[in-house]
């Protein structure tokens, strides 16, 4: 069963993969951090895909509708050179984290990441 | 359609230059790479080797609450767990070891719990802290967390809590419901883990009560009692003891005191 570090270091294994993070989006605080980040610095990147991913998570104009279904999956950002993926993770116990990748246009492929970073997030906490 | 609402202030970043240590000897601690227990006014630190392995306070549910409270773990299990471990820190080794919960699920809720003891612990106080040198904790197969980036974190949630709404006083008194029309954000959308809390609200239970209601950490209870109190659906509890005597030299009687230094607080939020 992987721990945090362990399902981070799979992510970076993706084709164009820079860094991932494991963020809680309620504090802005990076669980874990592997890699690179946008500007250099895990802390700020947190703290800001935090507050998209919070939007995300708490308005409901992108909330599944209903039936027990996780308000929202992912959050994509595409721009000139990169993506940003942000997937929740659903526990069984309260929390607010998401797992945050960063791919390079160039080489990553953003179907195959959207799948693998899903059957992550699965992976860590569902075992 | 016009909607007006207040947007709700950025996520803070810490701030690299400051390096105020939130305790001096906490800080001194770390430096020396101790291995002990070190207990505050608000809760207490364990350290292994200079780093926070585990943290407890009676404001924050621990590991136990968040687990049971929605069933990821059987209230049995952790009995089990905690009777066969020396103390708390151990018993969630213990879970772990047995295989009953994912690692990656006991990794975070363990990091959860740890950030939200270690904020309320390192709060200020009145009383100083008490270090005992101890052999019990140690570091583990659970992650542990230098000090510096507890005490950072814990600088930058105080920071976030103060843009949310600067009043604290909504943090530790009995809630009530409040007319959000007199918020500052009258009519700022509830969501559903707002309205989680905001149902909770009964005029008894305090912040951390709800917290632990709601099996959630007392941190993002607060977030969203601070975020509910700027909208106006919640206050403090006004205090039920007697106001204390005036000072013989006060000149000030007026009632409105209290609502200008809210509007005040309000302005400057802004």
């Amino acid at each position: 069963m992987p721990g945090i570090d362990e399902c981070l270091l799979e992510a970076m294994r993706l084709p164009g993969a820079r860094g991932a993070a494991l963020v809680d989006w309620t504090s802005g605080l990076a669980l874990g951090t592997v890699g690179e980040a946008p500007g250099g610095d895990h802390e700020t990147t947190a703290a800001e895909a935090a507050e998209l991913a919070r939007m995300a998570a708490e308005h409901g104009t992108f909330s599944a509708g209903g039936g027990g279904l996780p308000p929202v999956e992912d959050v994509i950002i595409s721009n000139g050179d990169s993506y940003h993926l942000l997937r929740f993770v659903d526990t069984s116990f309260d929390s607010s984290v998401f797992l945050h990748l960063w791919l390079g246009r160039e080489e990553g492929n953003l179907a195959l990441a959207r799948i693998r970073l899903g059957e992550m997030a699965s992976r860590l906490v569902l075992g | 359609m016009t909607v007006i609402s207040t947007p709700q202030p950025a996520l803070p970043v810490r701030d690299k230059a400051a390096t105020r240590a939130l305790s001096p000897m906490l800080t001194r601690l770390a430096e020396e790479r101790a291995t002990g227990v070190l207990v505050r006014e608000h809760g207490v630190l364990h350290l292994a080797e200079g780093r926070v392995v585990h943290a407890e306070s009676p404001l924050a549910p621990g590991l136990d609450v968040l687990l049971t409270a929605h069933g990821t773990l059987a209230a049995a299990a952790w009995q089990q767990a905690a009777a066969r471990a020396p103390g708390p820190p151990h018993a969630a080794e213990h879970l772990l070891r047995s295989g009953v919960l994912p690692t990656g699920a006991l990794e975070l809720c363990h990091l959860d719990a740890l950030y939200d003891a270690g904020y309320f612990a390192l709060a200020p106080s009145s009383t100083p802290g008490r270090f005992r040198y101890d052999h019990a904790p140690r570091l583990g197969p659970l992650p542990s967390v230098p000090v510096v980036a507890l005490e950072r974190e814990t600088l930058r949630r105080r920071l976030l809590l103060h843009r949310l709404w600067p009043d604290p006083a909504a943090d530790s008194a009995p809630l009530i419901r409040a007319d959000p029309a007199a918020g500052r954000a009258p009519g700022a959308p509830v969501t559903p883990r707002q309205r989680a809390v905001l149902d909770r609200v009964d005029g008894l239970r305090t912040a951390t009560d709800i917290a632990r209601n709601l099996g959630r950490q007392a941190f993002h209870t607060l977030v969203d009692v601070r975020r509910l109190t700027a909208a106006g659906w919640i206050a403090p509890a006004p205090t039920a003891a007697a106001p204390p005597a005036p000072p013989p030299y006060q000149v000030t009687t007026d009632p409105d005191i209290a609502l200008l230094k809210r509007l005040r607080d309000a302005l400057e939020a802004l």
